[in-house]
C-alpha cells in the first residue's frame, strides 16, 4: 500500500529544495524582462520601416532604419566616420578623464573640509544649477575655436557632476569607520585614502555614469560651432542638407557609445565595490 | 597603569547652549595587568570614558595619564574592540587586520605575518581571504578582536565586544577570551551590561551610575583563575553567585533611587 503510494508520487526527491526550477527563476529574473525589451524594440522599429515604405511617413524627413543601416555601414566602408568619431573621442576623453581627476578630489576635499566647502560650496552650486552649454561663447573667446574651448565645455558639464556626486559619497562614509581609523592611529591622509574614497566609490562611479551623459551632450553641443570634423558636425552639416540618414547616424553612434560606456561603469563598479550587492541580494 | 583623574565631561546640547553632563569627577586607578570591567545602565557614560581613556575623546574636565604620560591622542599601544565590529568591508578579513599595522607603517611582508598569527589566535587562520559580509557575527568580532591584538597592544579597550551576539556565542567568546588573556594577562578594560559577563571575566568591576554618569562602587573579584578551563564550575559556584547577587542588589537600588524612571 505505501509503496503503491510512494510509486505514484512524482518523481521528485521531496527533500530537495522546492520552489522554482533554474529556468523559471532565470525567466522570471530576467528572461522575460528582456524579452519585453526586444520585442519593444522590434515592435518600433518594424513600424517605423513599414510606414516609410508603405509612404506613412516620408523618408526625407524621417529616413527608416534600413536608410540609416545602409548609411551607417557606407561610411564605415568608405572610412569617412573615422574622422568624427576620432575627433568626438578625443574631445569626451580627455574632458571626460579631466573632470574625474580634477572633480573626484575636489568632491573628497569638500566633503571632509569644513572650511573648503564651505568656500567652494556657492561656485558649485551656481555652476550646478547654471546650463553650462551658455559659457560656450565666452569659452570660445577666451581658448579660440579649436580643440580646448571644445574640452573645456565637455569638462565644465562633467566635472561639476563628479564634485557633487563625490561629496555626497563622502557624507555617507559611516563615522564610525572613521573613528575607528582614528582610533588606530590613521592620519588624515590615511582616513582619506583607506575609509573615504573606499566607501564612496559606489558614488563617485554612479557619479562617472552620469558624467559620461553630460559628456555626450556637451561634445555635440561643442561641435556644432566652428568645428570641422566631429559627430555633432556630421549631425548638423547632415541636417542643414537634410540628410536625415547621416543624422540618424551620428545619433546611433553616440548612442552606441553611451550605452557602452554605461555597461562597463556598472561592471566596474561591480568589480571594485563587490559589497554594495551584497545586501541586496 | 591608568590613572583618571577628576574626569568631567559634557556634550554640546541640541540646542548648542546647553550642555550635557555625561560624566561627573570621575576617578580612578587601574593598576596594570588587571582585568576590568565598566558596568552599569545605558547612557551611564561608559562608552564615553572608554574613549577618553583611549585618548578618542579630549575631556571638558581632568585628565587621564597612562603610564605616567598625558593622553592627548590615541597612541599605538592602545587598542579598541567595538561592538559594531567596525571591519571595513571592501578588504578581506586579512586585509582588515593588516590595517592598523598600515597605519602606523609596517612592511607589508611583516604586516601579513603578523595578520596570520593574529588570525590563528582567534581561530581564523583559514578565514583570511574571505570578507566580512561572508562572516557570522560571532567571527566578525573575532576579526574585531584579532585586529586589536595585532598591534600587540598593552592595553586593550574593549566596548560591549559581544553585546552584538547570541547568548551561546557570548559564552563561547567570552571562555576564548579568558584563554586569550591568560596568555599575557594585558590591561583590559571591558564595557558590558551583563552583570553575569563581568563577573566571569573580571578581576574588578567598576558599577557606574547616571545622571550625571559617575562612579557607584568599585569590586573586587576574587574567583579562582584561569576561568576558561571549567567555566560551567565557575559560574555555578557560590561566590560567584554571591558576587552576582550582590551586584543586582546594587543595580535595583540605583533604580530606585532614580526619579521616576
Ligand atoms: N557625541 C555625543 N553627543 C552628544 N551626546 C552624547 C554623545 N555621545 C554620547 N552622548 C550622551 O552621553 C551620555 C553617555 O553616553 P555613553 O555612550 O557614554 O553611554 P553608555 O554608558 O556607553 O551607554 P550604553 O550602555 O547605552 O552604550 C548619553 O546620555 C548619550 O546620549
Ligand atoms: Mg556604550
Amino acid at each position: 500500500m505505501s509503496d503503491r503510494t510512494a510509486s505514484s508520487l512524482p518523481l521528485k526527491d521531496p527533500l530537495a529544495p522546492q520552489g522554482p526550477s533554474a529556468f523559471e527563476r532565470w525567466w522570471l529574473k530576467s528572461g522575460f524582462v528582456n524579452l519585453l525589451r526586444i520585442s519593444g524594440l522590434t515592435v518600433f522599429l518594424a513600424a517605423w520601416e513599414i510606414s516609410s515604405r508603405l509612404g506613412y511617413l516620408d523618408p526625407l524627413f524621417a529616413s527608416s532604419p534600413s536608410l540609416i543601416i545602409e548609411k551607417l555601414f557606407d561610411m564605415i566602408r568608405d572610412g569617412s566616420i573615422w574622422p568624427h568619431v576620432a575627433a568626438s573621442a578625443n574631445i569626451a576623453g580627455i574632458g571626460f578623464a579631466l573632470s574625474v581627476i580634477v572633480g573626484v578630489p575636489m568632491g573628497l576635499l569638500m566633503g571632509r573640509s569644513l572650511t573648503i566647502r564651505a568656500t567652494l560650496e556657492p561656485f558649485v552650486t551656481a555652476l550646478n544649477a547654471a546650463p553650462q552649454v551658455a559659457f560656450l561663447p565666452l569659452l570660445i573667446i577666451w581658448l579660440g575655436i579649436g580643440i580646448s574651448s571644445k574640452v573645456a565645455l565637455v569638462f565644465l558639464g562633467s566635472f561639476i557632476i563628479m564634485v557633487v556626486n563625490t561629496e555626497a559619497g563622502v557624507s555617507q562614509v559611516d563615522r564610525k569607520l572613521i573613528e575607528t581609523a582614528r582610533s588606530f592611529m590613521a592620519n588624515e591622509r590615511q582616513i582619506m585614502m583607506k575609509i573615504v574614497l573606499p566607501s564612496a566609490l559606489p558614488y563617485i562611479i554612479a557619479g562617472m555614469r552620469l558624467a559620461v551623459g553630460r559628456t555626450l551632450v556637451m561634445v555635440v553641443v561643442a561641435e556644432i560651432y566652428a568645428a570641422t570634423k566631429g559627430l555633432g558636425y556630421l549631425i548638423f552639416q547632415a541636417g542643414g542638407l537634410y540628410d536625415t540618414a547621416q543624422v540618424f547616424v551620428g545619433v546611433v553612434v553616440l548612442a552606441a557609445a553611451g550605452v557602452i560606456l554605461n555597461a562597463f561603469l556598472r561592471w566596474l563598479e561591480k568589480k571594485l565595490a563587490p559589497w554594495q550587492h551584497v545586501q541586496g541580494s | 597603569m591608568i590613572e583618571v583623574s577628576n574626569v568631567s565631561h559634557g556634550y554640546p546640547g541640541r540646542d548648542g547652549t546647553t550642555f550635557f553632563r555625561a560624566l561627573s569627577d570621575v576617578n580612578l586607578t587601574i593598576e596594570s595587568g588587571t582585568f576590568v570591567s565598566f558596568l552599569g545602565p545605558s547612557g551611564c557614560g561608559k562608552t564615553t570614558l572608554l574613549r577618553i581613556i583611549n585618548g578618542l575623546v579630549i575631556p571638558t574636565g581632568g585628565e587621564i595619564r597612562i603610564d605616567g604620560k598625558k593622553v592627548t591622542g590615541p597612541a599605538p599601544d592602545r587598542a579598541m574592540v567595538f561592538q559594531e565590529f567596525n571591519l571595513l568591508p571592501w578588504r578581506t578579513t586579512r586585509a582588515n587586520v593588516e590595517f592598523p599595522l598600515e597605519c602606523q607603517g609596517v612592511p607589508s611582508a611583516e604586516r601579513t605575518k603578523t595578520a596570520n598569527r593574529a588570525l590563528t589566535q582567534v581561530g581564523l587562520d583559514r578565514f583570511g581571504d574571505f570578507f566580512p559580509h561572508q562572516l557570522s557575527g560571532g567571527m566578525k568580532q573575532r576579526v574585531g578582536l584579532a585586529r586589536a591584538l595585532a598591534v600587540g597592544p598593552s592595553y586593550l579597550f574593549m566596548d560591549e565586544p559581544f553585546g552584538a551576539l547570541d547568548p551561546q556565542i557570548r559564552e563561547v567568546m567570552q571562555v576564548e577570551l579568558m584563554k586569550l588573556w591568560d596568555n599575557d594577562r594585558k590591561t583590559v578594560v571591558f564595557v558590558t551590561h551583563s552583570v553575569d559577563e563581568a563577573v566571569f571575566l573580571s578581576d574588578r568591576i567598576i558599577m557606574f551610575g547616571t545622571s550625571p554618569g559617575r562612579i557607584i562602587a568599585d569590586l573586587k573579584i576574587d574567583l579562582p583563575r584561569p576561568r576558561w578551563q571549567d567555566d560551567e564550575a565557575i559560574k555555578t559556584s557560590p561566590q560567584f553567585v554571591q558576587y552576582r547577587n550582590d551586584i543586582w542588589k546594587m543595580l535595583k537600588q540605583q533604580l530606585h533611587q532614580m526619579p521616576a524612571a
